[in-house]
This record gives C-alpha cells, sequence and structure tokens, in this order.
C-alpha cells in the first residue's frame, strides 16, 4: 500500500525502512507458525507410523504383500527405509536410523540378508547363465533355498529392493528389462543394441536363429553370427544343434519350461 | 537296461527329471567352456540322480544311449554317443569329482561290448560305472549298516550282502559284486574288514 505512494523527503527512507522491516516481522511469523504446524504435524506423523510399524512388525517381516504395501506407503510418502539407514540419522532425533530405531532394524535387516541370498544365487548360477537371471528365477531360488533362514518369503518386489541395496557397495549388481522381463545382471558387462534386441527376441519364443534375425531384423548373416557369438562366449546363449536349424536359446528358459 | 541283474525294490514312482531336462540345448554340449562346464555339472547330476533312482551301479554307453536319461522323445532332442562319452570322460576325472571310471575289460558283457564295437566306437570302452556312491562311500554305508545290525565279528557272504532278504531294504541291496568287492576291499585296507575265500563264494569279516 504504502509502496505506491512516494513520500517526499528526507523522512520518505525511514518510513520505507520501517515497512520493510514489518513485513519482514510479518513474515517471519507466518513461517514459524507454519513450520510449527509441520512439526506437529510430522511428529504425529512420525509416532503413528512409528505405532504402525511396531503393531506390524511381524506382519513387515513375514507377509510380503504387506511388506511391498507398506514399503510402497514409505515411497510415496519420500521415505525410504533403506536409504534412511545410511544417511545416519539425517531424520532421526539421536543418530543411528530412523528405521532402524523405528523397527529395530528389522526391514533393514530384511534386505540385507535378502540381499545375500540374492548375490548367492546369482554368483551359483553365472556359469550357466552368464551372470544375467530373471527376478522371479532369483525369488523361486530364494524361497527354495536350503540354507540357514533358507525359505524366506519373499517377493519380486522384495527382491528389486534387495538389489537395489546393493547399490552403495558399487557391486555392479543391475536390473534390466528384457522384453517384459525384469532381469538381474551380475556381471558388470554393457550390452550393445545389437545384443539387447536379440535377447529381447528370445524372451519371445525361447530361442532364435540367425534366419529369424536375418528376416525379422533384416541383419546381414555376417552380423548376426556377430551378435550370437559375442552373446554365446559370455554364456548368455545356449547352443542347440538338433533342430533343423541351429537355434540359440536363453538359459533362463531352463526353469520356464521346466517348472512342473 | 542290461548291465545290472537284480533290480532293488522296484520303483514305483516315474523319476522326476530336473529342468534342464526339458531346455533342447541341454543334449548338445555347448563349445563356450563356462557354460560347457555348468552343463557338464547338470549332466553328472542328473545321471547320478537316474542310476539311484533305477538303481542302477553301471551303465553301457550304448543302451543308455536309447533309454529317457539320454534320450528325450517327446522333445526330440538326444544326446549324440561322442557327447555322451565326453560327459562320462568328464566325470571320470578329478573335476568331475570321480563320479563315474570305464570299466576296462568287460568279459561278462560281452554282448554290449561287441555292439559298441560294431558300432565302429572305441571297443572297450562301452561300460562305465556310475558312481552315485564312490566305492569310499559305499564302504562307509557297509560299515554303518554292520554296525546298526551288530554284525560285528561276524561272517558274511558277498552274496548275503547283496542279494539276502535282510538288505532288501538297504541301498545297496543288488549291488554288482564287482563293486562290492572294491568298496569291501576299502575297509580291508583301512583295516576294518578281512576277505577270505575264492571264486564263486567269497565271505567277510568285519571287525
Amino acid at each position: 500500500m504504502s509502496s505506491n505512494r512516494r513520500g517526499v523527503g528526507l523522512s520518505a527512507f525511514t518510513r520505507n525502512h520501517i515497512s520493510t522491516a514489518q513485513y519482514a516481522s510479518h513474515g517471519n511469523a507466518l513461517r514459524s507458525a507454519q513450520s510449527d504446524s509441520l512439526q506437529t504435524q510430522l511428529s504425529v506423523f512420525q509416532s503413528l507410523l512409528h505405532q504402525f510399524s511396531i503393531t506390524h512388525a511381524k506382519d513387515i517381516r513375514s507377509n510380503p504383500t504387506f511388506r511391498a504395501e507398506f514399503a510402497r506407503m514409505c515411497n510415496a510418502i519420500g521415505v525410504d527405509p533403506l536409504a534412511s539407514s545410511n544417511a545416519g540419522g539425517g531424520k532421526a532425533e539421536s543418530g543411528g536410523s530412523f528405521w532402524a530405531q523405528m523397527l529395530g532394524g528389522s526391514v533393514n535387516d530384511f534386505y540385507f540378508e535378502l540381499a545375500v541370498r540374492v548375490v548367492e544365487v546369482c554368483r551359483d548360477t553365472r556359469a550357466e547363465n552368464g551372470g544375467m537371471i530373471a527376478v522371479a528365477e532369483v525369488r523361486q531360488r530364494v524361497q527354495k533355498g536350503k540354507g540357514i533362514g533358507g525359505g524366506m518369503e519373499v517377493s519380486d518386489d522384495d527382491v528389486l529392493r534387495a538389489v537395489d541395496s546393493l547399490r552403495p557397495l558399487g557391486s555392479g549388481f543391475t536390473i534390466m528389462k528384457l522384453g517384459h522381463n525384469q532381469m538381474i545382471r551380475s556381471v558388470p558387462k554393457e550390452l550393445n543394441t545389437d545384443q539387447s534386441t536379440v535377447l529381447e527376441a528370445i524372451q519371445v519364443l525361447g530361442y532364435v536363429t540367425l534366419s529369424m534375425l536375418q528376416i525379422n531384423l533384416s541383419w546381414e548373416r555376417a552380423r548376426s553370427i556377430a551378435v550370437i557369438d559375442d552373446l554365446m562366449a559370455d554364456s548368455l546363449v545356449w547352443v542347440d544343434k538338433q533342430a533343423e536349424e541351429t537355434e540359440y536359446w536363453s538359459p533362463t528358459f531352463i526353469h520356464d519350461t521346466g517348472g512342473q | 537296461m542290461a548291465s545290472t541283474s537284480a533290480a532293488g525294490p522296484s520303483n514305483n514312482k516315474p523319476f522326476q527329471f530336473p529342468p534342464h531336462y526339458a531346455f533342447p540345448p541341454f543334449f548338445t554340449l555347448q563349445p563356450t567352456l563356462s557354460t560347457r562346464t555348468s552343463q557338464l555339472h547338470s549332466w553328472s547330476q542328473l545321471i547320478q540322480a537316474y542310476c539311484r533312482h533305477h538303481h542302477l551301479f553301471s551303465l553301457t554307453l550304448i543302451d543308455a544311449l536309447a533309454t529317457p536319461l539320454f534320450h528325450n522323445a517327446p522333445l526330440r532332442r538326444q544326446l549324440s554317443a561322442r557327447d555322451a562319452r565326453a560327459i562320462v570322460d568328464w566325470m571320470s576325472s578329478a573335476e568331475g569329482d570321480s563320479r563315474a571310471e570305464w570299466i576296462g575289460a568287460a568279459p561278462k558283457k560281452a554282448a554290449a561290448t561287441a555292439a559298441a564295437a560294431a558300432d565302429g566306437d572305441e571297443d572297450t570302452r562301452g561300460r562305465f560305472w556310475v558312481f552315485w556312491r564312490k566305492p569310499e562311500e559305499w564302504a562307509g554305508v557297509l560299515e554303518a549298516w554292520v554296525d546298526a545290525t551288530g554284525q560285528r565279528g561276524s561272517v558274511l557272504t558277498l552274496y548275503e550282502l547283496a542279494e539276502s532278504d535282510a538288505t532288501a531294504n538297504q541301498e545297496f541291496h543288488g549291488i554288482d559284486a564287482e563293486l562290492l568287492q572294491r568298496s569291501l576291499m576299502v575297509l580291508v585296507k583301512r583295516g576294518k574288514a578281512q576277505m577270505f575265500g575264492g571264486e564263486g563264494e567269497m565271505g567277510v569279516k568285519f571287525f
């Protein structure tokens, strides 16, 4: 209001000064009121979440659907149960992880345990599948696991989260999409476009042949051979010489077709 | 299968093949070394499991090639004689944990060897042991059984061990006489048993 009225003389400077100060103090008051109410909201929310997680700690550990929902909820409100354990008290009042405090570390531990299993499965099958394995396959193997604490009830979602939790280690475990299958790649090697194209094609039928590649992708024979040779060298495809035309199969189908 | 005379308690349940069995390339030996090693492992496990299930102690390569073990008829895939031989060779090696062994001269199985020879294959290499238990492991099993049934100090004939009703539900029931002798020799060497007798009727005494 006063800003439009031009004061005359030196007094204009003082008036200007006073009004800015008033604005500032008013702004401060508003801000603090807002942050106060946020603080209360947050603390209420925190205590509710705390209560929730205590009441349901057992469910979170044992029931995969429940755990997935819980994790999704946390994600939606911008709380990452895994990341916060590394943040080292970013959100927590007295050091230590927000989640570790809330859940007694059970959620974290769960995912770290699972991650260890996932790494084991990937290592065990590496020679067979060249370090590329379907998430669903890993889940099945973890569930069937015979080791101590084997037979964990897990969902695909859990496996993905567990692989994610490995990232800070720089372990080279990555999730990649092939067709509509999610795969875990445990050998840090980049696939070139041709290779991914072929692998994607394989996901459809389980195998490809050289002429299929030539016809469908209009690749030259030499190109198809080069790609297949590369994939074979990396154990990513297996050759079947007993078909009419030599077929190249993806080892992920060992388990798909064999499931009883 | 020709090579084992007495079948143990016949298994009614059909053998459950592993998932690999339905995977066509499994029947072609893979050229890539690491893949091949993994494949050989899987084959070795399959052969051992199959023999254990059907209570077989040795196989004749030529005959086995026609059986479901090496021939997946619905899938129209079958292991070639050359690949099968490579697998057995690998199983016999230290890397394959010595889970198989070619039987040098097999006079009893003249028919089988003749067939192999007629086929133009290496003649004497037709039959092989499948050690789903190695002789040393059989020795342990035998000793445990003798212990459990309180027959230490008594004399048993080899025939009794392999064929009598008392052993009917034991894994070594119907065991090949040659393999049984070999396993017992392990115990003899350890000073846990003594063998005597001659052709036809051999006895063993456990200490």
